[in-house]
């Protein structure tokens, strides 16, 4: 620990033990706190890092006058000053630990009644409780009571604290025996030396826990709800995390009680009593396949809760009488992604019950099973809002179902995908039986009238329909849907009443069905044409979203790889639809355009074909944006757009490259160095070097010293061969402006863009600058850059301490009015090897790498801060609020 | 009798008489002029095309109406001046109508064929911009039929056993012999004198038995609605209401509350149409065609939706980088349609009236128009040559597409794939419209604009306001033809509306059950209310009931004039009735036991006492007389003994009133 830090302590601690109340604000104690519970961590013993802590614990701890929030951090620092066995005995041998954890004493001075304070009295505890010592203490001192009650505390953060803290208890100082804790003796020692033992203690509080769980698991009126939730929660968290004997303990102690609660039928209770019974479930055996033999036969035969009893309860969940419960309940199960086929057949027909209502698509078949459910489940939907829940359910589910084995589905998947299908056409308003003309499936029904209303027109549904049907696109069989699929999203794009989203989502679902045939001979003329007319009429829509989605499409169209047949819009049509788009008032669409562009062009890119005069005049609009857009999205875009051409490029034989396209982006690089690294936008600084460091990986790629980690171990034998290359590579980069860029980068305001072009200059400087001069770097230091008179230029100067004439000309500039002679300044010329070598770049390095906060994050700028507020606290003469001020910039 | 005349079987077009209280109302006037898309067009110049096409003639070639019918694309359009489906006029004598209320002033198109032929002498009531923009609007359809006129009125046709033989719609064609041609000015003028101006909210007393008061409808500038009352029963008449915020104020929904009967019109043409939606629709439409270099013609009446449309683009045309095309505006009455719009303060929503105090105009239409990008001609002659410049955006009528200057671009860009006709007004079927342009290589759009409530908003709207009873026409019944499967796109409600359709006559199902009576004061002075039980007082009362104008007065009895000292004996004879003095109230129930005792004491003594379901039967078997006792009534049967009679009715008095 910063010696800096331990000096300052006794002083805050002092403060802290006056009063709470100078605090420069709320949430010190807590930043203090952290920091303890960092350095107990790193594995040091607070108390003799700290030795002040013991006198303030037990200050504080007398005074019951003391704040609240000072009291709840002290019983917590309690706790972690008593996580090691050391700090535990030190405290005990002071007697605090049982002042500090006194709960009737506290509750006698009326702290109690704060909810802060409770939680600090769990969580003290809880750091506690990491050694057998602290186990004896806590089962001795009889907390478990008042913690079991703390468990339907009013606040739900002290009673979801305590159902953590209960969980803890039992998992922690559990026998190691259970798969996951490598063996099975019955005492061992885990990673951090700590030693589990089943001690009597740990037997008694297991044995209270679950006697509570057993009397209270059943509620026994309505207002007992609550703590029937919260058990359950907790039985959940123990059950997927128990070993053996105590999942075995527990289960058996608890299983009567959720059998009884499986029949009451308690609606609000299904999800979390679910949770419980699959989290069982998926430690039973049954259902485990990583429990080996060994274990299993550890279990005493007539202790354990029979599989068959668990797999009762599971069908008794999946039996239950209330609708919506059941496909919540249903959609839990499934989501566990159990391999039980028997309930997996069951819960698949529950969830496509729903669907089945309403789309009138048999996709339960003839089995007549669903019948008894049937009713009741129609009287649910009839209802506008349970309806579109429960539909929504089913719906996420659908891709889950189709996976399923075969023999667990009532339906062919390839049904599933026309019910998605025609509940979507039943949401926009036209019913299944008047799109039969175009649809595959021959019976065309129609679904329950009363029901269909309430999905038509719900965004809700069609959202949700439209993510299922995009995920459907992987199930099997989804090839045969296609065709019609192409028609539903097609209606679903040209219907005036679709809102951005849906229609934003009708695009993915395109996209992706597009990729699952790479022959898309089965998208009919029609289609392909109704298709050109949509986004043309899309791309001029009045919300700006769906112009943004339409040509976002567009560039996504161009990924989807096509064999055969003509790509679904071909370039002669979305090129012009982007091209006006980049003129477009919103700057999302503008940037959305220019990506899409990149996407549309990459293909001749890396064939390397000819520039058309199409795309010359693209790319002059593009630097003109580059140049003028007031927005930084499309500014962006566009730099992102010539780094994806760059790279795209150079990764082609550049044999074919047509002379013109390579002139033409060498010429273009220029300008969008020199622009972008000027720009406002920190991001399109970044991108700029990206591009920057591009054009250094392809001039120096070959450079043994060109490392991008940094690694300039062998530079030193670089052959002179390469030196000489480097001196022509390093003259053309110069050429270009990457240097400029990189040195405007390395002293820009902005940290991230400083850290990356210092990071691309150290790289640089490995590999050409040779630290020992010869021959070759002599070349090199022959290549000089310049650096402008003004702005960047002159703050590199500054750094390279270049003095005299220079900076006295700039001083008689600046006294001048700040106006240059003749505009741009008196540039110098450098030599590049000189400024990589002398502008300290690896300090810099050091420096940027920190983050930006870390002054102010720092332990000892807390400590500083406390005392520094107390210190205006007891001087009301200083302005209080000063501080903050300063502080929010 | 409450009863309900229906004229009309168009929906939105509504034309209603409604018998209430001894007062006749015409609810709405509306004219149905979808019977013009029967006939061919009425081109401005010349047409070559139209002029050239071939008589129809019949299959057998027994029929041959050379002169009147033309065949165009497999269709037959009568070759005559467009005429239009006039209100029922037979159902009832429509001069005993004493007020036509219009609801908005596309429901009052038929006000000259009603005020002018029929013998109507009353007063029509309408608000002003339903007035001033109803007058343009009659302007206009009489302005692009005179300018183009016709000889020739076919006739023959419509001959029963001819029109049976005709081809498609109009064989169908009902009371083809009610149609008829426009109107003329002079009528206009004089139908429209006959208009009454009234304020939302105003209330305006019909001879003093019923109010009419209109509300705002929420639909166009002045749209209302009506509430039609009398101090017991209360009819709203619902029509063409809206709950969108476009321009007009918004709907007045509160004061329809408690209605015995609600009648319903007026819903959206286009349940399916969702407004937003179209509107996007329209402007993307709309953008792509100039776009790619083409012109846009919009079909469109001179007031109401246009307005919306402009101020859509307004916002739209920059978005779009647009802002270089030319927008014009051609109707005869454009320039007032424009400019009376910007000055209806009151009848706008807030947002639009605040802005009446700026020195900004409530609409951006005239910031399109100061800056040149609308301009607006009264016809394609004149400056509009001059100017025109294309690609462009054109606004102009007859939506139909039979008549105006629409006509005309028809003509000019239908050939050219690259223009498109977008179709933002919902009351013709754009099919038929364009059916006598056909083949058209010119893209058509069909974005039909209809802020009217829709199912599911009038569903709330009645759910809100609970009206006893609603009645509706039959379309709104049952889900529209083409879209059986849509069972929310009908009123369903509990009890079922009332349909009705054209020349049904409805009976209201509401009864009059009370009446207001005045009573003056010093008839009041004279009352002496007894106490019956706690709370409640009664007195009886002998006046003499005064009605006029359906008012109702209680007034004393004028005293006798004193007998005059008359030496004629002969009138002493005739002496006025002695005023008894009132005899004691009777209330309450006859207390059995009692009057047992009471007719013993008098002799009855036979009696055989059963007990029914409301009180008892006395059988006096003696007598042979029955005397049932309920709870509310006392009877004595027995057969023509009046004396005994009395009596018994004497001694139940007696123990009445003792009781």
């Amino acid at each position: 620990m910063d010696a800096e830090c331990v000096s300052l302590l006794p002083g805050v601690c002092e403060v802290l033990a006056a009063s709470g109340r100078s605090l420069p604000d709320d949430t010190s104690l807590e930043k203090l706190l952290d920091w303890f519970t960092g350095l107990t961590e790193a594995g040091g013993s607070l108390l003799d890092a700290c030795p002040c802590l013991l006198d303030f614990i037990s200050t504080v701890v007398h005074n019951t006058a003391s704040d609240p929030g000072v009291l709840s951090f002290t019983l917590r620092l309690t706790g972690l000053t008593a996580a090691t066995e050391d700090g535990f005995q030190r405290l005990q041998e002071r007697s605090v630990l049982n002042q500090v954890f006194h709960r009737q004493r506290w509750q006698e001075a009326g702290l109690w009644e704060d909810p802060c304070f409770r939680i600090g009295w769990i969580q003290g505890l809880r750091s506690m409780l990491r050694h057998p010592k602290a186990l004896g203490f806590f089962v001795q001192s009889d907390f478990i009571d008042p913690l079991l009650q703390l468990q339907t505390d009013a606040s739900l953060f002290v009673a979801s604290a305590a159902n953590q803290m209960l969980a803890h208890i039992l998992l922690f100082f559990q026998p190691a025996s259970s798969p996951g804790c490598n063996g099975a003796d019955e005492k061992e020692e885990d990673g951090d030396g700590r030693t589990r033992t089943t001690s009597a203690e740990y037997t008694s509080a297991v044995a209270a826990i679950s006697e509570y769980l057993k009397a209270s698991l059943v509620p026994q009126k309505y207002t007992k709800l609550r703590q029937s939730l919260q058990i359950l929660k907790l039985l959940a968290l123990l059950l997927a995390r128990a070993g053996p004997p105590l999942w075995d303990k527990l289960l058996q102690t608890v299983a009567d009680s959720l059998e009884e609660l499986v029949t009451a039928g308690c609606g609000q209770l299904t999800l979390p009593l679910m949770d419980v019974i699959l989290a069982a479930c998926s430690r039973s055996g049954a259902d485990e396949r990583v429990l080996d033999q060994h274990v299993l036969d550890q279990r005493v035969p007539d202790q354990r809760v029979p599989d068959q009893r668990l797999s009762r309860l599971l069908s008794s969940m999946l039996n239950v009488d209330e609708p919506a419960d059941l496909v919540h309940a249903a959609a839990a199960f499934l989501r566990r992604g159990h391999h039980d086929i028997v309930h997996t057949a069951r819960a698949v027909r529950i969830l496509l019950l729903p669907l089945h209502i309403v789309t009138g698509q048999s996709l339960l078949g003839t089995n007549t099973t669903a019948d008894e459910r049937q009713s009741s489940m129609v009287e649910q939907l009839k209802c506008k809002s349970s309806c579109i829940s429960v539909i929504c359910v089913c719906l996420t589910n659908t891709p889950q179902i189709t996976l399923t084995p075969s023999d667990s589905l009532p339906c062919p998947p390839q049904l599933i995908v026309i019910a998605v299908l025609s509940l979507l056409r039943i949401c926009s308003g036209s019913s299944s039986s008047s799109s039969s003309s175009s649809s595959s499936s021959s019976s065309s029904p129609t679904g329950c009238s009363e029901v269909c209303r309430n999905v038509i027109g719900s965004g809700k549904v069609q959202k949700c329909a439209l993510e299922a049907l995009t995920a459907l696109s992987s199930s099997p069989g989804a090839k045969d849907a296609i065709s019609e699929v192409f028609t539903v999203l097609m209606q679903y794009l040209d219907n005036p009443d679709s809102d951005a989203t849906v229609l934003h989502k009708s695009y993915q679902a395109l996209v992706k069905w597009m990729s699952v045939s790479p022959d898309l001979s089965v998208v009919t003329d029609p289609l392909r044409r109704g298709l050109e007319e949509v986004v043309k009429k899309r791309v001029c829509d009045m919300r700006w979203e769906v112009r943004d989605s339409t040509v976002e499409f567009l560039g996504h169209l161009a990924g989807v790889p096509v064999t055969g047949t003509p790509a679904l819009l071909g370039v002669r049509c979305t090129t012009p639809l982007l091209k006006e788009a980049l003129q477009d008032t919103e700057s999302y669409v503008r940037a959305s355009a220019i990506s899409a562009l990149a996407k549309t062009l990459t293909h001749s890119w890396q064939q390397g074909a000819a520039l058309s005069q199409e795309e010359t005049e693209i790319v002059s609009r593009l630097l003109e944006i580059l140049s003028q857009d007031t927005e930084g999205f499309p500014r962006r875009a566009v730099v992102r757009y010539f780094i994806s051409w760059f790279s795209l490029r150079s990764s082609s034989s550049s044999s074919s490259s047509s002379s013109s396209s390579a002139s033409l982006l060498t010429q273009c690089v220029r300008s969008v160095l020199s622009q972008g690294s000027a720009d406002l936008d920190w991001e399109v600084k970044v991108h700029t070097l990206e591009l920057a460091e591009l054009l250094l990986d392809e001039a120096f790629s070959g450079h043994r010293g060109y490392g991008k980690d940094g690694a300039a171990s062998d530079r030193t034998c670089t052959p002179p061969t390469h030196a000489e290359g480097a001196e022509s590579q390093l003259a053309g980069v110069v050429e270009l402006g990457v240097i400029s860029a990189l040195l405007s980068g390395l002293v820009d305001c902005d940290r991230p863009v400083g850290l990356r072009a210092c990071r691309l200059l150290v790289t640089l400087r490995d590999a050409v600058c040779p630290p020992s001069p010869d021959a070759t770097a002599a070349a090199v230091a022959t290549v000089s850059c310049e650096l402008p008179g003004w702005g960047w230029g002159q703050e590199v100067r500054k750094t390279l301490g270049m003095k005299g004439s220079d900076i006295a000309a700039e001083e008689s500039i600046g006294g001048g009015g700040g106006v240059n002679e003749g505009g741009d300044g008196a540039s110098v010329h450098v030599s590049v090897c000189e400024a990589l070598t002398s502008l300290g770049l690896d300090e810099r390095l050091k420096v940027l790498t920190r983050s930006s906060d870390h002054v102010h994050n720092s332990p000892l700028s807390l400590l500083q801060d406390i005392l520094t507020a107390s210190a205006a606290h007891t001087h009301p003469d200083t302005q209080p609020g000063q501080e903050v001020i300063v502080d929010c910039y | 009798m409450k009863l309900l005349y229906c004229l009309s079987g168009h929906p939105t077009l509504p034309c209603n008489v409604l018998k209430f209280k001894s007062t006749t109302i015409m609810l709405d006037c509306g004219l149905d002029t979808t019977s013009v898309l029967n006939f061919l067009p009425l081109p401005l110049v010349h047409s070559p095309r139209l002029s050239k096409l071939p008589s129809w003639v019949s299959k057998d070639g027994s029929l041959n109406l050379e002169k009147e019918l033309k065949e165009c694309a497999g269709r037959v359009f009568v070759d005559s001046q467009p005429e239009f489906c006039l209100p029922e006029r037979e159902l009832l004598d429509l001069s005993t109508v004493d007020v036509i209320l219009v609801s908005n002033y596309h429901c009052m198109m038929a006000l000259p064929y009603i005020t002018e032929h029929t013998g109507f002498t009353g007063t029509v009531y309408a608000t002003e911009p339903t007035l001033t923009i109803g007058r343009l609007l009659m302007e206009e359809l009489v302005n692009f039929m005179e300018r183009v006129p016709k000889a020739q009125s076919a006739t023959c046709w419509k001959n029963k056993e001819i029109q049976r033989m005709l081809p498609g719609p109009l064989k169908d064609a009902v009371d083809v012999w009610a149609w008829k041609r426009s109107y003329s000015m002079p009528e206009v003028n004089s139908a429209l004198s006959k208009v009454q101006l009234v304020g939302y909210s105003q209330k305006v007393e019909l001879f003093g038995a019923v109010q009419v008061s209109p509300l705002s409808s929420g639909y166009s500038l002045g749209s209302s609605n009506w509430i039609i009352q009398s101090h017991h029963e209360k009819v709203s008449y619902v029509s063409g209401s809206s709950l969108l915020t476009t321009h007009p104020q918004p709907m007045d929904q509160s004061s329809l509350k408690n209605s015995d009967v609600l009648i319903l019109t007026g819903l959206t043409q286009m349940p399916t149409a969702n407004p937003d939606g179209m509107l996007g629709e329209f402007c993307s439409n709309l953008a792509m065609t100039i776009r790619a270099g083409g012109n846009v013609l919009v079909p469109c009446y001179p007031s109401g939706v246009i307005y919306d449309l402009l101020e859509c683009l307004y916002q739209f045309i920059e978005s779009a980088n647009l802002g270089t095309t030319p927008f014009y505006f051609i109707s005869p009455v454009a320039n007032s349609s424009l400019e009376f719009s910007q000055i209806f303060a009151e009848w706008l929503c807030h947002n639009k009236q605040s802005k009446v105090y700026l020195p900004e105009p409530p609409f951006p239409h005239a910031e399109l128009i100061q800056t040149n990008k609308l301009k607006h001609y009264s016809s394609i002659h004149g400056d509009f040559s001059i100017e025109f410049r294309q690609p462009c955006v054109v606004f102009t009528g007859h939506p139909s597409l039979r008549f105006g200057d629409v006509v005309h671009f028809m003509e000019l860009w239908g050939k050219s794939s690259l223009n498109t006709i977008i179709f933002t007004e919902p009351d013709f079927s754009y099919l038929d419209a364009l059916a006598p342009y056909q083949p058209l290589a010119m893209k058509c759009v069909y974005c039909p604009i209809d802020t009217r409530l829709n199912f599911h908003q009038v569903s709330k709207l009645l759910k809100e306001v609970q009206p006893v009873h609603v009645v509706c026409p039959e379309q709104y019944t049952q889900p529209p033809l083409t879209q059986s499967h849509r069972s929310d796109l009908m009123l369903e409600l509990q009890p079922p509306p009332m349909p009705y359709r054209r020349c049904s006559v409805l009976s209201l199902p509401f009864r009059r059950r009370y009446e207001r009576v005045y009573i003056l004061p010093e008839l009041a002075n004279s009352l002496v209310p007894s106490e019956i039980k706690p709370g409640v007082s009664l007195a009886t009362v002998s006046a003499v009931l005064h009605s006029k104008d359906n008012k109702h007065t209680l007034q004393s009895v004028p005293k006798p004039p004193p007998a005059p000292l008359s030496k004629k004996r002969k009138r002493v004879l005739e002496e006025p009735p002695v005023l008894l003095a009132p005899k004691p109230l009777l209330s309450g129930a006859v207390p059995l036991e009692a009057f047992l005792a009471t007719l013993q004491k008098h002799g009855i003594t036979e009696v055989k006492v059963e007990e029914t379901a409301d009180g008892h039967i006395l059988h006096l078997q003696a007598e042979d007389t029955l005397i049932q006792l309920e709870e509310d009534g006392t009877h004595i049967v027995c057969d023509n003994n009046e004396p005994l009679r009395t009596t018994l009715r004497d001694l139940g008095e007696q123990r009445e009133s003792s009781s």
